[in-house]
């Protein structure tokens, strides 16, 4: 009989192991990868490494084909030391998928190297109702739900183009939506900028926004920013959220907003309008370009009406 | 188009709505490597520019006059340098 030890031996002797710093990289480059989180589902709610699934280790060849539909995708094993991993890669190199990886140390020694974790907090049943549309999408599911929720956006500017965009944010449960805006609300501005009402004419718009969001979704969190876009306080702003969305109205704040997104490596989702041509694009640092590489200069003053 | 964008990135790719003539286009845009801030040798590395007396910030550029709309785009197909900005 093989004690625990050989086998642990032969398992490591058929399968490659990685360590944090090697899993970060992939993580960090984007490459296509499974990572399976072997362990029971409490240690997983306890905190597990972005984007695992968890598969515990007696249910791993009865789900690996669902997990891993594509077996030329390597796919990446951890438990909470490496040793149930170790031999639950051998398991899966036995059943033939030809790229099993198992983290060397685990979970354990990826926290001890000061990589990120995430932790979910159990939905609510209003919640579970609220988003079951999105659990019926294969690419949102109940997992994607609970990203969207501890997801952090910043909009800039809550008029004509940060309306509709927080407004559906809010539906979707994106948990955290920064706005900024320091303008009041005008009559004209009612006829396209749907977070404010009629009643909120002479307010600032981020407590119209404010308000309207509450209203239509508890789950998120708003958190207003009553003035304007500046190049002392943008740095500060910006470096606590996932992602900006460029709302603006000027050209001098696209270009500051492009800046220092870049600067801070942020994704800025920017979109624009002129009476009825709207236009949307994603400027993702050094993965695309950015709005200077679209528009080195600003157009002649006179030529864009404003 | 926004709000939907925010959640599945249009990385390079410009996305846009003729509400009129209700149609998309689409357009890819390339990055431009003498761009001053993520090009190649780049002369943007933190936001003086845009501080006040420093000048209008977004006039700087050592690109010339101003360029065709769209870096690699099938000319100014989408006439985006009338895109003013809205809000």
């Amino acid at each position: 009989m093989k004690t625990l030890r050989e086998m642990l031996a032969e398992a490591r002797q058929a399968i490659r192991e990685e360590g944090p710093e090697e899993l970060q990289a992939r993580l960090a480059s984007g490459e296509p990868l499974v990572l399976i989180d072997v362990r029971d589902p409490d240690e997983y709610r306890d905190g597990y490494i972005e984007p695992a699934v968890n598969i515990s280790r007696g249910f791993l060849e009865f789900r690996i084909g669902t997990a891993a539909p594509d077996p030329s995708v390597p796919i990446i094993l951890y438990c909470q030391t490496g040793l149930r991993s170790a031999l639950a890669a051998k398991a899966l190199k036995d059943l033939g998928f030809p790229n099993v990886i198992n983290l060397a140390g685990g979970y354990q020694r990826w926290i001890q190297s000061g990589h990120p974790t995430v932790k979910d907090s159990p939905l609510t049943t209003d919640q579970i109702q609220r988003y079951s549309r999105h659990f019926l999408l294969g690419q949102v599911g109940e997992k994607g739900q609970r990203k969207l929720l501890r997801s952090k956006v910043l909009l800039i500017g809550a008029g004509g183009l940060g309306s509709p965009t927080a407004y559906y944010l809010a539906a979707a449960g994106v948990g955290t939506l920064g706005i900024m805006d320091g303008d009041r609300v005008d009559i004209t501005n009612l006829q396209r900028q749907i977070l404010h009402r009629t009643s909120d004419i002479g307010r600032p718009k981020v407590e119209s926004a404010t308000e309207t969001i509450r209203a239509l979704n508890p789950d998120v969190t708003v958190v207003p920013y009553p003035h304007r876009i500046t190049v002392d306080n943008i740095a500060e702003i910006i470096k606590d959220y996932d992602l900006i969305i460029d709302g603006s109205d000027n050209f001098e704040t696209r270009y500051l907003v492009n800046d220092a997104c870049y600067l801070q490596r942020k994704t800025n989702v920017h979109g624009s309008i002129f009476q009825f041509e709207g236009m949307a694009t994603v400027f993702a640092p050094d993965q695309g370009p950015c709005y200077r590489c679209l528009y080195p200069v600003p157009p002649p003053a006179g030529l864009v009406p404003s | 188009m926004q709000a939907t964008e925010a959640v599945d990135p249009l990385i390079g790719r410009l996305l846009t709505f003729d509400a009129l003539g209700m149609r998309f286009r689409e357009v890819r845009l390339r990055r431009d490597p003498n761009c001053p801030l993520c090009g190649k040798t780049p002369t943007i590395k933190d936001l003086s520019i845009h501080a006040e007396g420093a000048g209008q910030a977004c006039a700087i550029g050592d690109n010339g006059p101003t360029r065709a709309f769209g870096v690699g785009a099938p000319s100014a197909a989408v006439g985006a340098p009338a895109a003013k900005p809205g809000s």
